[in-house]
């Protein structure tokens, strides 16, 4: 597959025909791919030392990046949420309140936002350039099959590491959220951490790793598409790059929220 | 010419590639418009022609990268080995995991691997090479590493495109040398596709010529110098004089 160039006059109906195109185009790919890597995968075609190698690519070497992010949103949204509910003479609530905005909503969202910076990006350049320089042709030429090769120990790699970075975003944040409590409320770590067991359920555990896959599904597959089915010439490395990086923050956006709204919405 | 290499010319009947007026355009320019030919086993045809007459094109055509708009490709094998024009090394691995993609398929010991790894890479004088990555290498010793991969897994077509541009003299004849013998020693369909006037001369058994989309010209190595067709004679004598003007492909 080849995706349209963005070559359209400055007409807005042109304009918006081509967007949907090649938006209806991505979509459609990333949904072809994501079934024929779940189907490798089941059937065990799985290269288990680059699924470690990839493992260390997209999850260890994201531990920094990640963490810092988490350590500076768990500050300010504590800070905040500290703020309101001291006000209201409900400190004791502010590690109730803070946990379940990490689990729930921010741990999954730092991290996947995050990886896709970090990880969509490169997968996205390292596959168009692997394309543009006929290293993909190659592996066909040689009867390997790219998907395999290539999509496979990516995906697995992040279903792996993105429950593992969540988590870790989540603890970070409450590390932050313990700090600021203790600093702007005067609040004992211990009745932090009282208020945080009473408030937080299983549910929220597994809506939470449903979250993690559902990000990593994201991540992967939409940067991999893109990857793969970018070719032409140097520039075209910054576009697929971009393009991996709009699609799947927009898309990470998107899904937290049916998430949130089919697991948590008042009835 | 042709006393170089001892070439076993047993025509089998059936051709390994048999291909029948292909056509193939590219956004309405069209490429190729009904090119044929045939390879036998133990036999190497040379494309040549003009750059930008679609020889690549004819090649990525052969092994499945591209689909023809029209006509036939008969082939009886798929283990194909191809030396891309851009050498298309995998970047993230090294001289030995590169050599060792085209074997996969083949469930090999690991020993049996490994020996025809470091015998390939002799072969192309860069054993001392095999832990390097692609980028550590020179244009010409990546387009080595490339030959030696496309034949380490025995293939039963081997397509080569400008296995010697970039190459030093020395090893352009090193390289053709090896052409020739694996021609006798795999017993493969071969096709070469080159500029460079030695290397289809020693290494082709037979030639065709394309211009503009078509076959123009069709002989052996050595009757292209004498020949009256005017497209190989100019070609065959680098000159201006002739139908092909240097600025109409
Ligand atoms: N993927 C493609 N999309 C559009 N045009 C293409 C594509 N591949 C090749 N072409 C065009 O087809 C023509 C033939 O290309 P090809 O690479 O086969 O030439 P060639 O004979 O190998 O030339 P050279 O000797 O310079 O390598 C060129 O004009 C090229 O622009
Ligand atoms: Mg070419």
């Amino acid at each position: 597959m080849q995706l349209p160039a963005n070559n359209h006059r400055l007409n807005p109906i042109s304009f918006l025909e081509s967007w949907f195109a090649s938006g209806v185009q991505i979509f459609g790919h990333t949904i072809i791919l994501l079934f024929a890597t779940t189907k490798l995968i089941l059937t065990g075609k799985i290269d288990w030392r680059e699924v470690s190698r990839q493992s260390y690519m997209i999850g260890v070497k994201s531990f920094a990046v990640v963490g810092i992010t988490a350590l500076f949103t768990g500050f300010a949204m504590s800070l905040q949420i500290a703020r309101e509910l001291v006000l209201f003479g409900a400190d004791t609530s502010i590690g109730g309140v803070v946990s379940l905005a990490l689990i729930r909503e921010i741990g999954p969202i730092t991290a996947g936002v995050t990886l896709a910076g970090r990880v969509g990006s490169a997968i996205a350049a390292e596959l168009t350039t692997m394309n543009i320089t006929e290293q993909i042709d190659a592996l066909e030429v040689m009867r390997i099959d790219p998907v395999e090769f290539l999509v496979v120990p990516r995906y697995l790699a992040g279903l792996f590491m993105m429950p593992v970075l969540s988590i870790y975003a989540m603890s970070i944040g409450l590390i932050a959220g313990i700090n600021i409590a203790h600093s702007a409320a005067n609040l004992p770590m211990a009745t932090f951490l009282d208020s945080v067991k009473q408030t937080i359920l299983d549910r929220d555990f597994t809506v939470h790793f449903i979250k993690a896959f559902i990000n990593a599904t994201i991540v992967i597959m939409f940067s991999c598409s893109i990857g793969l089915s970018t070719r032409g010439g140097a520039e075209d490395v910054g576009i697929a790059t971009t393009r991996a990086i709009v699609w799947t923050m927009t898309m990470i956006f998107v899904f937290n929220y049916i998430v949130t709204a089919l697991t948590y919405a008042p009835r | 010419m042709s006393s170089i290499a001892p070439q076993p010319v047993t025509r089998h009947p059936e051709p390994i590639i048999k291909v029948v007026d292909l056509k193939k355009s590219f956004s309405e320019r069209e490429v190729l418009k009904g090119v044929s030919f045939e390879v036998f086993a133990g036999e190497t045809l040379g494309i040549i022609g003009p750059s930008g007459c679609g020889k690549s094109t004819i090649l990525r055509l052969l092994c499945g990268l591209l689909q023809p708009d029209g006509g036939q490709i008969i082939k009886t094998s798929d283990n194909i080995g191809l030396v891309f024009q851009s050498s298309a090394l995998l970047n993230s691995l090294t001289v030995r995991q590169n050599l060792a993609l085209p074997l996969r398929l083949q469930h090999l010991s690991r020993k049996e691997q490994e020996r025809r790894i470091q015998e390939g890479l002799k072969l192309v004088g860069l054993a001392e090479y095999i832990d390097s990555y692609p980028s550590q290498l020179s244009g010409g010793q990546q387009k080595r590493t490339s030959f030696a991969r496309a034949i380490v897994g025995n293939p039963k077509i081997i397509l080569y495109d400008e296995p010697t541009t970039g190459l030093d003299p020395v090893m352009s004849t090193i390289i053709e040398d090896y052409m020739i013998q694996l021609e006798a020693q795999l017993h493969a369909a071969s096709i070469v596709v080159t500029h460079q006037y030695s290397t289809w001369t020693r290494t082709a058994d037979r030639v065709v010529m394309l211009h503009a989309g078509k076959v123009v010209w069709e002989g052996k190595p050595p009757e292209a110098e004498g020949s009256n067709n005017p497209y190989i004679r100019q070609f065959a004598h680098a000159t201006r004089e002739g139908p092909m003007l240097s600025n109409s492909v």
